[in-house]
């Protein structure tokens, strides 16, 4: 027996992978700098990223419109699945530092969603600069503002979980020139769609004359007309990122504003959640009452109430302790004889009260 | 304030680590080794188990990204842990009731743990994308039709009632 349980513990202890962090990822999600589980590692499993991070702003920003900020990592090997987390922060301090907490809005994620964090999948490599496109509402007050870019990712020989952030890139946020074409405060971009719909967008503008919108398409850019500050684009066959921007004409300086993606993916999984919960209640219920329904056999049934057999033992027991007692023989008017014990009166006595009974003593 | 994950972690430990202990002591009552503590630590063991899975349930879903419950694991995860509660539940119950710890009743107990760790780890392949059930089709869920969830649901209310009327006669 031991040695099949010895061989058991061997089989699960060689079946587990070596690895540390989170290897397949944590998910996109609104993040603060944090050590991506090698907090829970030893120092060893732990490593400073050499990769040179850079943020690249435009020109122009100016407060509470939308900008495309540009992330570049290079230099940098990772693990064999490719992946890198990256987190668009304030500080490096890992406390209060979601761009967020500066007025910062992340409205399109490199992977589509609205997220700082974002894990990616592509070429890294030490020859080969990975970009990517983050599409920001800048901070409604203007000033100077600084953001950095941290990432996360392992190494191509496992074992060890890198980290590491950039210098901060700052970036000073004007007033907006009064007569300034351009797309509303409130408006928000949509993001995702599903594969072979066309998505029809309206667009909330101020200051704005004419409005002309510009989709890439490859290496080629389509123009297509806005009516009604409406306008469409095409539907996707397949899964992918397309691009489009709007020209913004008025009174003040002509704008361009940034690439927005619009992500086509299939549908999602989706579960009548009703159905799901209904039969989560019915398998517990079922459960419970087939494991019930197995009455124990009457000879199995221990009952609280019945205590005979626990009432004859102590009877039969204390009925056997005043037998033990009135074998000890009767103790005569005078005592017990000098010098003995009660104990040797048990043995002894009743020798002792024969010979009484012959007058020997 | 913690999160919906954090304290899905904490009552996940909790819960796992109950169930775990009380698979191995329901083990031990099957094989009729070891200690005569086995059968209490058992079932006690499941009943704390029991007390923290609603707990680990509620904060799971609220800790699960998105809206709802978007994931077939996630689906699965929900429809094991209940099967996994409505069989520690009958465990307890038929205990309760005097039936002996034999083999069936502690088959009966491992397999609610069985379930419970196999609910735990989808878990772990949910969230860190790793886990050991690797022939175990996780992707796959069956949903009963409505009406099928309400019949069994009366069965099931029908059975409990039977049970205790008999069990109180």
């Amino acid at each position: 027996m031991r040695v099949k349980v010895i061989i058991m513990l061997c089989v699960l202890l060689l079946s587990t992978t070596v690895s540390t962090a989170n290897p397949g990822g944590k998910g996109d999600d609104v993040r603060s700098r944090d050590c991506a589980g090698s907090c829970h590692a030893s120092s060893s499993s732990n490593g400073v990223s050499t990769a040179t991070l850079d943020i690249t702003f435009p020109n122009e920003v100016y407060a509470g419109l939308l900008i495309e900020v540009q992330t570049s990592i290079g230099s940098v090997d990772v693990s064999s699945n490719s992946m890198v987390g990256m987190t668009l922060l304030i500080n490096s301090d890992g406390a209060k530092d979601l761009p967020a907490n500066d007025g910062w809005e992340v409205v399109t994620d490199p992977n589509g969603g609205s997220n700082n964090y974002v894990e990616i999948s592509d070429t890294f490599s030490s020859q080969n600069p990975v970009n990517r496109s983050w599409t920001l509402r800048a901070p409604s007050e203007p000033g100077t503002y600084g953001l950095y870019l941290a990432v996360q990712h392992g190494t191509p020989e496992g074992g060890v979980a890198m980290s590491g952030i950039s210098d901060i890139q700052s970036v000073l946020v004007e007033e907006v020139p009064e007569n300034l074409p351009r797309l509303s405060p409130g408006w928000e971009p949509t993001n995702t769609r599903g594969l072979g719909e066309e998505t029809t967008i309206t667009l909330e503008t101020m200051n704005t004359d004419s409005a002309t919108v510009e989709l890439m398409n490859g290496a080629e850019v389509i123009v297509i007309p806005v009516v009604d500050n409406q306008f469409t684009i095409p539907a996707a066959v397949n899964p992918g990122v397309v691009q489009w921007r709007v020209i913004l004409e008025g009174e003040g300086p002509t704008q361009s504003s940034p690439w927005f993606r619009i992500t086509a993916q299939e549908p999602g999984w989706e579960v009548d959640e009703t159905a799901l919960y209904l039969q989560s209640i019915a398998l517990f219920l079922l459960c419970a009452g087939l494991v019930i329904m197995q009455r124990p056999k009457n000879e199995d049934i221990i009952k609280d109430y019945d205590n005979t057999d626990h009432v004859v033992a102590t009877v039969e027991t204390s009925l056997d302790t005043i037998s033990d007692e009135s074998q000890s023989p009767p103790i005569p008017a005078g005592g017990i004889p000098e010098g003995w014990t009660m104990e040797q009166w048990e043995y002894y006595g009743h020798e002792h009260l024969e010979k009484m009974a012959r007058g020997e003593v | 304030m913690i999160s919906a994950g954090t304290f899905h972690v904490i009552s996940t430990e909790l819960t796992i680590g109950m169930f775990a202990l009380s698979g191995v002591a329901f083990l031990l009552c099957m094989l009729k080794k070891g200690p005569d503590s086995r059968e209490a630590v058992a079932h006690w063991a499941l009943l704390g188990g029991l007390i923290a899975t609603p707990l680990a349930i509620i904060s799971g879903i609220n800790a699960s990204p998105g809206d709802g419950i978007d994931n077939p694991l996630l689906a699965n995860k929900m429809l094991l842990s209940m099967t996994s509660a409505g069989l520690a539940i009958g465990v307890l119950i038929r205990r309760k009731m005097g039936a002996a710890v034999d083999a069936r009743h502690a088959g009966i107990g491992m397999a609610s743990v069985g379930l419970m760790l196999t609910t735990a780890g989808m878990g772990g392949e949910f969230s860190r994308g790793e886990t050991l059930l690797l022939f175990v089709p996780k992707e796959t869920v069956m949903i009963f039709p409505l009406w099928a969830s309400i019949v069994l649901i009366i069965l099931g209310i029908a059975i409990l009632s039977k049970s205790a009327i008999e069990h109180r006669s």
